[in-house]
């Protein structure tokens, strides 16, 4: 049942990139409409997915990988709703709905591994807080880095004086898309931070110490770091547009690198492995 | 000795703007360009000039149409002092009824890089009232040109070809809001004073862009646009910091070279903080340096870019645009009869001198007579007359206008009617002072 429901949304992912790249030339309104839709069908099988595991686990369905990456790609859904409902730019569909295919199709592949309950000693209120910030703040990353992708395909089009058709409910303007990346960078950022600080209570609390150096904290520390360097140059340089964007990539490239390498390779406490 | 129109130049699908902006005359440059084409003892009768972003073109009246446009393209490399060689590959020649097709076509705004807009034709009235200013237009001309306003009309009337027209100057306002999210805060700049760069200014106000600086090679005519648009007039000495809170810049100034180099622009950007900037070219020669272009977040966009954009949203209106064509070949026709019909004018003048001369020669006779009747009776005898004579020379003219020899064939037919009706020694040949008052021939038919 709960594997069914991973798989209709993953169908439901998949058709909404379908979609959403079918239409992306003509901007054709029905065609993105039903990618919007299958996009909405997914987050929702995803949700039902996740109540029920949560109801069977007792706790926050984030207790193995799979778990976590069918969070992050509702969460990535709802907020690429928010995003298309507020700039009328359904544009951003055709970053976020592969995005969360590929999240999804990760999430379905690794479902049979996962374990299903939580070690005792994690039980905590820290949990839902500590797991859902950090998972929050990566969809946040992931979406900026998407927004990112979008300025520099179209500043590289205008650029080249072959602009998209708009602007218009397809295309934002490159000052709407580095904006919108300014904002999901510097939520992001508070996410990671939040994230950072709630864990190491955690840890405290569970096991006497606030840092242990496992690989997941490291990096975290490395990436909000990276973040934070982003964050400033902007502030102070005024660096923006097609720099800030390329180096957000660059920046994700890091994130997404230290979370698989960190739960594939190191797991420590984080990714599943909590022994 | 047919005189015929004839049409040599340069436009944008021909050249690029790197072309076109060595052959471009200022407005005020075409009157005295004129008088020395006029002087330069050319094959060329009467001549206009026009002079857009977009083309260059002689427009002439000749006899000897193969070493006329030949000509005609060395005085323009010779005048702009540019090797003709560099552009006679990309110009055209039109003869004969493709001049007139291409003139039209222009006027109707077909030949424009956005089919339909309207700015054309104002250009093109310029260049007429140019010539006319200058001299060098005639007979042949002020019809073509006349004509070519009125198939201007025609299809503005009988197509939609103008309607929801994406000129230049919305593309560039387009292209503005796919850069800028709000315009309301942003701030133009406007560089010299075209009619294009004034309409994007405008355009731009109306979208709610609050801060207009405008500066120009005279203060003055700064200031009587600024106030014209709503702005601020910026001495032309001192625009140079004002860029660095400009978002927008509309360059269309008289310039000989780029009025910025990328070298003067990039600390600018960075004391913008890379606050994206967008650069309108809207000159020829071009006011911009193109490598700005290159600069990070600074879009510049010339004439030629913004035609290319346009071009895109053009095949909705090739349906219209066909409907015009039609209208434009119906002319083209037309001017074709009255320019052959130019050619049948001595013979036409003939015929009906003869026919006039023998109509009082045949009332003289019958005087005695017809001074008995009373004067309702002469002048119907007077009116009757006329009438006969009229019916002949009508029929004889309809009969030469009826195009179905070879080109030229008509002139031989009425060498025949005039040697036919006027007997071979009637008259003195009229043919030296006949060429100084050729007329309209269809004040002849009347």
């Amino acid at each position: 049942m709960n594997s069914l429901c991973i798989v209709i949304a993953l169908a439901c992912y998949a058709g909404s990139s379908g979609c959403f790249f079918y239409g992306r030339g003509s901007g054709a309104r029905r065609i993105l409409l039903s990618g919007i839709g299958l996009l909405g069908a997914g987050a929702l099988f995803d949700l039902v997915y996740l109540v029920a595991a949560g109801l069977q686990a007792g706790n926050l369905p984030v207790s193995n990988f799979a778990q976590s990456l069918t969070f992050l790609a509702l969460l990535v859904a709802l907020m690429g709703f928010g995003l298309i409902a507020r700039l009328h730019a359904r544009v951003i569909g055709i970053v976020i709905a592969p995005a969360v295919t590929i999240a999804s199709a990760a999430a379905y592949m690794l479902e049979r591994h996962g374990r299903i309950v939580l070690p005792e000693t994690l039980r905590s209120g820290w949990l839902p807080v500590h797991v859902t910030l950090a998972l929050l703040g990566y969809a946040l990353f992931l979406l900026s880095a998407g927004v990112s992708l979008l300025y520099l395909i179209y500043e590289s089009r205008l650029k080249a004086k072959r602009p998209l058709p708009g602007p218009g409910e397809w295309v934002p303007s490159l000052e709407t898309l580095d904006r919108i990346n300014y904002r999901l960078l510097g939520w992001g950022f508070a996410m990671l931070s939040l994230a950072i600080v709630t864990g190491a209570i955690w840890a405290d609390a569970t096991w006497g110490h606030f840092w242990s150096w496992e690989p997941q904290e490291s990096w975290s520390l490395i990436t909000w770091i990276l973040y934070a360097g982003l964050l400033e140059s902007r502030l102070t340089v005024g660096w923006r547009g097609r720099r800030a964007a390329a180096l957000t990539i660059a920046v994700f490239t890091v994130l997404v690198g230290s979370f698989l390498g960190v739960s594939l390779i190191h797991p420590g406490h984080h990714g599943g492995n909590f022994d | 000795m047919n005189s015929q129109l004839l049409i040599v130049g340069v436009n944008h699908r021909t050249a690029p703007v790197k072309v076109r902006e060595r052959l471009a005359y200022a407005p005020s440059e075409i009157v005295p360009a004129l008088s020395r084409l006029k002087s330069a003892g050319l094959a060329i009768g009467e001549a206009a000039l026009i002079s857009t972003c977009n083309r260059v073109e002689i427009v002439g009246v000749t006899a000897n149409p193969q070493a006329a446009a030949e000509s005609a393209l060395q005085f323009i490399g010779v005048d702009r002092r540019t090797d003709s060689d560099s552009f006679s590959g990309a110009a055209y020649r039109f003869t004969g009824t493709g001049a007139a097709r291409h003139l039209f076509r222009v006027g109707a705004s077909l030949d424009s890089m956005v089919v339909g807009e309207p700015q054309i034709l104002g250009q093109l009235k310029l260049a007429y009232a140019q010539a006319v200013e200058a001299g060098s237009a005639g007979l042949v001309l002020h019809r073509a040109f006349h004509r070519a306003f009125s198939v201007a009309k025609r299809v503005r009337k009988a197509t939609l070809i103008g309607r929801g027209a994406v000129s230049v100057s919305s593309v560039a306002v387009a292209l503005a809001a796919q850069i800028f999210d709000n315009l309301t805060d942003k701030t133009i700049m406007l560089m010299g004073a075209g009619n294009v760069a004034e309409l994007v200014a405008r355009q731009l106000k109306r979208r709610g862009v609050e801060e207009l600086l405008v500066t120009s090679r005279t203060f003055d005519r700064a200031v009587s646009i600024a106030r014209e648009l709503g702005g601020t007039a910026v001495p032309f000495d001192h625009y140079r910091p004002y860029l660095k809170i400009a978002d927008v810049v509309i360059g269309s100034l008289a310039v000989e070279n780029p009025v910025f180099t990328p070298e003067e622009i990039e600390p600018i950007i960075r004391e913008r903080h890379y606050r994206p900037m967008f650069l309108i070219d809207l000159g020829v020669p071009r006011n911009f340096d193109e490598r700005l272009n290159g600069l990070e977040n600074v879009y510049l966009y010339d004439i030629d870019d913004l035609g290319q954009v346009a071009l895109k949203s053009r095949s909705d209106r090739e349906h219209e645009a066909a409907k015009a064509e039609i209208i434009v070949e119906l002319e083209v026709e037309a001017f074709d009869r009255w320019i052959a019909g130019l050619g049948l004018v001595p013979a036409i003048k003939d015929i009906r001198l003869s026919m006039e001369q023998l109509r009082d020669y045949e009332l003289n006779r019958h005087r005695a007579w017809l001074s008995a009747l009373d004067p309702d009776g002469q002048a119907k005898v007077e009116s009757l007359t006329r009438g006969l004579v009229n019916k002949v020379l009508h029929r004889v003219l309809a009969g030469l206008r009826s195009k179905d020899g070879e080109a030229g064939g008509e002139l031989y037919t009425a060498e025949l009617a005039r040697r036919l009706l006027c007997g071979e020694t009637a008259f003195d040949s009229p043919d030296d002072d006949q060429a100084d008052d050729q007329d309209d021939p269809d004040d002849d038919i009347r």
